[in-house]
């Protein structure tokens, strides 16, 4: 299948030396949804803002629609709609003035959809975009980022400073837009419940590189963390060794280990590896596998 | 029929699916031919991927629970899939032992358990849950 967003070991830096992505490799495919996950400063901005054209790589390709962004920024952004993480909108402008303004850049602007999520959303059109709570500004941006009916939908924490109510709607409205017009959509999120709800796939970014890209019903069913006492194997390598390891993290006096592979069949592999009765196995939602994966850092855990 | 689901729960989301359609079936509040929402009502109901419903249907059409007809929509198939009926008891013989084995090792008196299945019962044919 043709992708229509794909990133060819893209790397940057903002200061020499010192990568922000480092050979980041992944496609999306049309219809699709990606959840792109990542800690602060992991890169997920600097590699949307690398899709959009608004930052050259240092090295790598990247293609939009089979189309450079920087080379053809205009054909590209024809096709796609983009809410960056803290959208400025002009703040003197009304809300009509401001939708005025996009339907004279689109031409395929679509007034049907335009009405219906003004109506969703209860705004109104009169206010000025600086009356606006963070919220109402966000679905203007929404708004203005969808009713071009784009093929590709690139949201930089979409759910960023929004209340529980306003994050499901501008969810809602992503679900329905995918379903109407078959946009596949790229969003950066730290709501992990968000990425398991509306994901298919999550690439996990982590220092530059692509640590994890799965679909989210494998990533639930084929990956679990095994907890290992540290006073059994106190050597780390031991475990990271074992064929299938994702990571290691020493919590307390134990090694969590995230592994490839479902519960019963990983303490299997481990009990036989390890020849050692006390371990314990279980599947991992994706807030907890963020935390294993990316959250400690190795060298504290060797330095333990 | 009213479906809902938990993004962080033990389950994947289109094993959730699948599994409150397959309890609503056994229990009978879903009858044999009635129609399922369409993979866009229920994506939208429940605000998840369409692609996520779409497995969990598809799922359950390879088992012969439910089936698409071409521009009608999809139903609960009119004839259930039934394997050998003997087979399933001696299953379900051997899964009731291991049921029992694990109340009584839990503390759990066979009265207990009598009324643990009733809940269960009551749960499957009103859809409602007694207790979390």
């Amino acid at each position: 299948m043709t992708s229509i967003l794909e990133f060819q070991n893209i790397s940057r830096s903002y200061r020499k030396g010192v990568p922000v992505l480092d050979g980041v490799t992944f496609s999306v495919a049309p219809g699709e949804v990606v959840g792109l996950l990542g800690r602060n400063g992991a890169g997920k901005t600097t590699l949307i803002r690398i899709a959009m054209g608004m930052l050259f790589p240092h090295s790598g390709l990247v293609r939009v629609f089979g189309l450079s962004p920087t080379e053809e920024p205009v054909a590209v952004k024809k096709r796609v709609g983009y809410v960056a993480e803290d959208q400025v909108l002009p703040a003197r402008l009304t809300i009509a003035e401001l939708i005025d303004f996009h339907r004279y850049l689109f031409p395929h602007w679509n007034d049907g959809l335009e009405r219906q999520l003004l109506d969703r959303f209860g705004l109104s059109t009169g206010s000025k975009i600086k009356q606006l709570s963070k919220g109402e500004a966000r679905q203007v941006a929404l708004l203005c980022a969808v009713c071009h009916r784009p093929e590709l939908l690139i949201l930089d924490e979409p759910a960023g400073g929004l209340d529980p109510a306003a994050r499901r709607e501008f969810l809602e409205t992503s679900i329905q837009l995918l379903n109407r017009e078959g946009t596949a959509i790229l969003f950066s999120s730290h709501h992990m419940t968000d990425v398991e709800r509306i994901g298919g796939r999550m690439v996990l970014l982590d220092k530059g590189k692509v640590r994890l890209d799965r679909d989210l019903d494998g990533l639930r069913e084929e990956v679990s963390m095994a907890m290992v006492p540290r006073a059994w194997v106190p050597d780390v390598a031991v475990i990271e060794e074992l064929q299938g390891c994702l990571g290691v993290r020493l919590v307390l006096d134990e090694w969590h280990a995230v592994f490839n592979g479902n519960p019963e069949a990983v303490h299997r592999e481990l009990q036989a590896a390890l020849s050692i009765n006390n371990i314990r196995c279980g599947s991992l939602p994706l807030e907890e596998l963020f935390i294993e994966l990316v959250g400690g850092d190795r060298k504290e855990v060797t330095a333990a | 029929m009213d479906l809902f689901v938990n993004p962080s729960g033990e389950l994947s989301l289109y094993r959730q699916i699948m599994r409150q359609i397959t309890d609503a079936i056994a229990g009978g509040r879903l009858k044999p031919g009635e129609k399922l929402a369409s993979h866009r009502e229920l994506s939208e109901q429940l605000v998840i991927a369409p692609l996520t419903v779409k497995k969990a249907y598809d799922e359950l059409e390879a088992l012969g629970f439910i089936e698409t007809q071409r521009g009608r929509g999809t139903f609960v198939c009119a004839r259930l899939p039934r394997t050998n009926p003997n087979a399933q008891e001696d299953q379900i013989r051997e899964a009731a032992r291991k049921l029992l084995s694990q109340a009584y090792l839990a503390g759990l008196r066979y009265s207990a358990m009598e009324r643990i299945l009733k809940d269960a019962d009551r749960e499957l044919t009103s859809g409602e849950k007694m207790k979390t």
